[in-house]
């Protein structure tokens, strides 16, 4: 029996420092990443066929309801994108002027989330869109008010992402009244972000919004992340800790934005 | 005798896969009992001669490639568990439930600190003990899990 063991460990082992990395795994990543979400599908079906009951069975008050509520959240967008068309054409006259190029306007990739994986201490999401559809290894992961996090495996029809709350996570910010520059770490906690090794002095408020630095060549900056909750500083330590609430409630909705055109950094995706 | 019902034995472990993949709220996922551990650890202590290291390391991989993280953390901790119940399964036939129900308490901490150790050693951090927080609802759960894959095996006449 003890020969067994060894034998057996000796292979966990070698799958443990191999797996991730070593590329003969390649195919094998991907296709188990298609499986798995099988498995992970057939186990949200009751839920999912519940939920699609219940959308069958609306009522007609209830739908006429969100009917004219959307229509009033559509209005009122269109309204601020003919806004932001004209900040884009200005930001674009400007970026002429310092001859610097930036693709700024940015196509999305609407993706459901089929599920959240099983171990606990990871924030994983499962999604429906796989490499078919044109996901790609880092690729960011948006909500409608900010940041989720990245894609860190592709599978033919779907994927899976990472949140930025997971403690292997980290996304370089910016704040975005002052321009100081920091380090996002996921905590392991949904609802929040860890600053460290931010100047004890630096002008850095609670309520501060934090947006992607850009920086890394990982995510494309300016996407909001997360709001200042609070500031830790220690007397006579001379960093402050920054604690921040992800501005995308990241446990809520059903369903995640890829931004499209974003090629991502694989090299630093696969490393998660 | 040749053996039969292998059926059965992957049937049980595939299904309690999917009943462990039942989407929890975010943070519940911490309590979720470990179901196909709980289960293979039934078919090791019914059928030592056929289920053994090697089916507990194959199970093991397949729950590693649900996460995708770690792939061989809970394969070496299966593994390891499944031999403590191996070296112990006449005696542990013996004991009255309360006795089994601890010790299987115990033999899932032991499987889940060698996959958290190994977790950490690549270097995904752990979170204090929360990860034992499953334990609990798993030892509820043994005696019922117990006396129902019992009633499936003598049932199908699986041996």
């Amino acid at each position: 029996m003890g020969w067994r063991l060894a034998l057996a460990l000796g292979v966990c082992l070698l799958l443990l420092v191999t797996f991730r990395e070593q590329p003969i795994f390649d195919r094998a990543r991907g296709a188990t990443q298609d499986v798995v979400s099988i498995l992970y599908a057939a186990a949200a079906s009751p839920l999912s066929a519940l939920r699609s009951v219940g959308d069958f069975f609306q009522t007609h008050r209830v739908l006429r309801e969100e009917n004219s509520r959307l229509e009033q959240e559509n209005f009122i967008l269109r309204g601020q994108t003919q806004r932001l068309a004209a900040v884009l054409a200005e930001n674009s006259r400007y970026r002429d002027m310092l001859n610097s190029a930036g693709a700024l306007e940015r196509d999305v990739m609407v993706a459901e989330i089929i599920s959240v994986t099983a171990d606990a201490s990871r924030h994983i999401l499962l999604l429906d869109k796989g490499s078919r559809d044109g996901v790609l290894m880092g690729q960011p992961l948006l909500g409608a008010e900010g940041l989720i996090g990245q894609i860190i495996a592709v599978g033919a029809s779907t994927s899976r992402g990472i949140m930025m709350t997971d403690s292997t996570h980290a996304v370089p910010v910016q704040v975005l009244r002052s321009g100081v520059r920091g380090l996002a770490e996921g905590t392991g906690e949904i609802d929040n972000l860890i600053v460290r090794h931010i100047a004890a002095t630096t002008d850095i408020r609670v309520g501060d919004i934090l947006v992607t630095s850009g920086l890394g060549g990982l995510f494309p900056p300016g996407y909001p992340v997360a709001e200042v909750v609070s500031i830790e500083t220690d007397e006579g330590s001379a960093f402050a800790t920054v604690m921040s609430k992800p501005m995308v409630e990241l446990d809520r909705g059903r369903h995640v934005m890829l931004a499209l055109g974003v090629a991502g950094n694989s090299r630093t995706a696969e490393a998660l | 005798m040749q053996p039969r019902g292998s059926w059965l034995i992957i049937a049980t472990i595939v299904a309690s896969i999917v009943f462990y993949l039942v989407p929890l709220p975010f943070d519940w996922r911490w309590f979720r009992p470990e179901l196909p551990l709980m289960v293979l650890f039934y078919w090791v202590l019914a059928l030592p001669q056929r289920v053994g290291i090697f089916s507990a390391m194959s199970l093991g991989l397949a729950l590693d490639l649900l996460d995708g993280i770690a792939v061989g953390a809970i394969a070496a901790g299966s593994s390891v568990g499944v031999l403590v119940i191996l070296l112990n399964y006449q005696r542990l036939r013996q004991f009255d439930a309360l006795q089994q129900t601890f010790v299987i308490g115990l033999i899932l901490a032991v499987v889940l600190i060698v996959v958290e150790r190994l977790q950490n050693l690549l270097g995904f951090s752990s979170d204090g003990l929360r990860f034992l927080y499953s334990i609990p609802l798993s030892m509820l759960l043994w005696i019922p899990l117990r006396n129902l894959l019992r009633s499936f095996r003598r049932y199908y006449e699986v041996g």
